[in-house]
């Protein structure tokens, strides 16, 4: 396979669409195939012998997926870029002239895949040239994904066997990896709108549905979704092939913020297991009820929490540990009525010397109306008062 | 790639307001179909260029248009609406008021925003103005227009600056001008409408949409901040948009997530620092930080915050009603008035909103069984109008949108505009 020639490359391709072998076809346009380095494919020009061998619009996509194998060879990835928008272009033609049909699903999925790819590198090539802009490429690929989306989710008329719509869960999760690129997280609610509402959304292949938690698990954490987002990022974690320890490791760079905001503490073991020790003083701090050491382990790791995306949700740890820090307050006064000072003292203890006691009062205030202090203030005698039964409920009960 | 389109960068509602008519949906919601109108926005032009900020030349297929017009309103338009007697009153050649039909004042007319529609061809270069006229009518809005003590009511004259800043960037968008005077009209236009955003909050909805007024502010952000990532600047006022940005969408997280990349010496400036803290005091829900910290904000920088004082209020309002929610407890008015800034009738008002109690002896009993949230659009924003009101002293509509008042806040943080 290597080393055919291009005829006999072509001829493969057109037995393959003729048989309608959907996963074959795949692989001779894949650029994980090893027929991309075969120096007889790479050919400048290879349009004229396309058109002798192969049906329109066959011969302008496997003409394109040539031209883009001799720009990869030649490292240019902007023209391969180019032509692999020409490959998805054409094939969508054919495709949508496939009535009733998705065996051509697989060939979707390895042009749009590497599609992305491309426009990745080039994206990359055109940066250090000083040229283009961040995310432009993207958002072609992303223009071109979506009219791939749309016919496939308005296949309405296929059984369930030869809907389209199977193609759905792996275009979505194509272009969240583009839309989580370039920011732009707003364009992914149209996207979990349909596939919601697809009545296939539980039968796709687990490795499609992993990938589209973790992203709609991401999408709910930036929201603010908490509850939503553990939901969707342990499942990712939980069906996630326990070999790919890289996929496991992105999912619980947002599952662990997410877990501790709602109260679950992970373990060192599993810190050290994931190469995640960046969390492992933020942990440590949120449990003592720290800030002192929160606020530099937030500083410590800025840069890898920024590029994370999960600073900001990183310091709303300040709440529960704010809590814990007054649970240690009352822990050493051993009484039910607490003076508000001593919570003064302990944040003084903290460095937070801007702190006074109406902020002292506010701080509380919200943590009882949120639930994990339960009692009440009286101003006039400046104490919490806290109740007798359970006043720190575990975080984990807290609605 | 040797065929070089123009490279574009410009976000989805920029692309929408610029083909409105081409609204037809997708599939997928955000997406829309091309129209011309809008391959042409598409390009709008990215500047990579400080120093010739103009409009970039073109090798493409379709060449940028290039405007030629040098008055702030086109020759033609004049005539028409001259014609059709649809002179704003603003734009009138002073004597011929009372006419039958007014005369226009080719040095008060500007050209109108107008909708582009299929067919109606805006590249025409007698009908578009180059950057430098594009500026100066800029200036000439804001100084002649916006600021004018003669000019009444502001209501009127913020129509017709909101509508003639609108055309203004249309023509931007057509030509696709970037660089530092894109950078200049951004920063005005961003300004003005954050003023405006405070000026005007209360007024009834046939007058001031504060909806639409949002829509393009974020528009205009959103441009001006894209100009800041691509550009090369110099921008020295980027410190200050980029604070106004964070603290007009406090607790956006997109906005928190763009601030908290921005370069660490850009995001430790006094002002982003701060917008930053007022941020953090937002999502942690300590109003009382929140309001504190607030004071310490310039005029203009209260006005991008102050709609969301009312949330601040609420929030507190909220918490306390829990915290201290107890029958024999009772918490004095003057101590709440002090936390919100606000003076005692004022907050007794926001009090009884809340369905919070306010007995003979001023004291607030708290009860979360009794807090409710008050009927929508019964609390007017306006009670915190004095908090922000004061900040403005003596800083004219002209400073507060050239950013004058910005420099001697610079130059001195401690100095009476800081408090």
């Amino acid at each position: 396979m290597a080393h055919v020639t291009i005829n006999q490359y072509l001829q493969q391709v057109n037995e393959a669409l003729d048989n309608h072998e959907g996963s074959f076809c795949s692989e001779l346009l894949s650029f994980k195939h090893p027929h991309v380095v075969n120096p007889r494919l790479q050919l400048a020009s290879p349009e004229e012998k396309c058109q002798q061998l192969l049906e329109p619009p066959y011969d302008e996509m496997v003409a394109a997926h040539l031209r883009s194998i001799y720009a990869v060879s030649n490292h240019d990835f902007v023209e391969a870029y180019k032509f692999q928008t020409l490959v998805v272009q054409s094939f969508l033609r054919a495709f949508q002239s496939h009535k009733e049909e998705n065996w051509a699903l697989p060939m979707m999925f390895t042009v749009t895949l590497d599609l992305r790819i491309f426009a990745n590198n080039a994206e990359q090539q055109l940066q250090k040239k000083g040229k283009g802009h961040p995310g432009e490429m993207l958002e072609k690929a992303a223009e071109q994904l979506m009219s791939c989306f749309r016919v496939c989710a308005s296949d309405n008329r296929a059984g369930i066997e030869d809907s389209k719509k199977w193609g759905m869960m792996f275009l979505s999760n194509q272009l969240f990896k583009i839309y989580f690129k370039i920011n732009k997280l707003h364009l992914c609610k149209p996207l979990i709108r349909a596939i919601d509402s697809s009545n296939l959304k539980n039968d796709y292949s687990l490795a499609q549905k992993v990938t589209y938690k973790y992203y709609v698990g991401r999408k709910a954490m930036f929201d603010s979704d908490f509850k939503p987002a553990e939901e969707f990022l342990s499942y990712a974690f939980h069906h996630c092939h326990p070999s790919c320890q890289k996929n496991k490791r992105m999912i619980l760079i947002y599952l662990l913020p997410v877990k501790m905001l709602l109260g679950h503490m992970p373990t060192h073991q599993l810190l050290r297991k994931y190469d995640l020790m960046q969390f492992a003083d933020v942990t440590k701090s949120v449990s003592e009820g720290n800030l002192l050491l929160l606020n530099e382990a937030l500083s410590k790791h800025e840069t890898f929490f920024i590029r994370c995306g999960i600073f900001l949700i990183l310091e709303k740890l300040k709440i529960i540990t704010y809590r814990n820090l007054f649970k240690k307050v009352y822990l050493l006064l051993r009484t039910h009525q607490l003076p508000l000072d001593a919570f003064l003292v302990a944040m003084k203890m903290m460095q937070l010397d801007d702190v006074d006691l109406d902020e002292v009062q506010c701080i509380l205030a919200n943590l009882i109306y949120m639930g994990p202090i339960k009692g009440y203030i009286s101003h006039q005698h400046q104490k919490l008062v806290v109740s007798k039964q359970n006043p720190f409920p575990p975080l984990s009960s807290v609605p | 790639m040797n065929r070089r389109r123009a490279p574009r960068r410009i976000s989805h509602s920029q692309r929408r307001d610029a083909a409105p008519a081409a609204a037809g949906g997708g599939g997928g919601g955000d997406w829309r179909q091309r129209t011309e109108e809008q391959c042409r926005v598409q390009g709008k032009a990215q500047v990579r260029d400080g120093e010739r900020d103009e409009r970039r030349e073109h090798h493409g297929k379709h060449a940028v248009p290039s405007g030629t017009c040098q008055t702030m309103c086109p020759a033609r338009e004049l005539r028409d609406r001259e014609l059709q007697n649809r002179l704003h009153r603003f734009e009138l050649l002073a004597g011929t008021e009372r006419d039958r039909r007014p005369r226009g004042d080719p040095l008060c007319a500007v050209k109108e925003y107008s909708r582009p529609a299929a067919g109606k061809d805006s590249t025409n270069p007698t009908d578009l103005r180059p950057p430098a006229v594009l500026l100066k009518t800029v200036f000439y809005l804001i100084d002649d227009i916006a600021a004018s003590p003669h000019l009444r009511p502001w209501t009127e004259v913020y129509s017709f600056a909101f509508d003639r800043l609108r055309g203004v960037k249309q023509d931007m968008i057509i030509q696709r001008v970037s660089g530092l005077t894109c950078v200049a009209i951004l920063e005005r236009a961003v300004r003005f409408l954050i003023y405006a955003s405070f000026r005007l909050c209360g007024e009834p909805l046939r007058i001031y949409d504060p909806r639409i007024n949002d829509t393009h502010l974020q528009e205009n952000l959103s441009w001006l901040l894209d100009c800041y990532a691509t550009g090369t600047g110099p921008h020295p006022n980027q410190e200050e948009l980029q604070a106004l940005g964070l603290l007009y969408n406090l607790g956006s997280a997109r906005a928190a997530q763009h601030v908290m990349e921005l370069p660490e010496r850009l995001r430790s400036s006094p002002a982003i620092a701060l917008a930053l803290s007022i941020n953090r005091a937002f999502l942690e829900r300590n109003p009382v930080r929140l309001l504190r910290l607030a004071r310490r904000l310039n005029f203009l920088q209260s006005c991008a915050l102050h709609r969301h004082l009312v949330t601040c209020g609420r929030d507190l309002l909220l918490i306390y009603s829990h915290g201290y929610s107890s029958r024999n407890c009772r918490f004095p008015l003057d101590r709440l008035a002090g936390l919100l800034s606000l003076d005692e009738a004022l907050a007794a008002r926001l009090c009884r909103a809340y369905g919070v109690v306010v007995n003979q002896d001023d004291k607030l009993v708290f009860s979360k069984a009794a807090f409710t949230e008050p009927e929508q659009g019964k609390l007017h924003c306006r009670l915190y109008h004095n908090v922000v009101a004061e900040k403005q002293r003596d800083l004219s509509v002209g400073n507060i949108i050239h950013n004058c008042a910005w420099d001697k806040y610079k130059k001195s943080k401690s100095s009476l505009h800081v408090e």
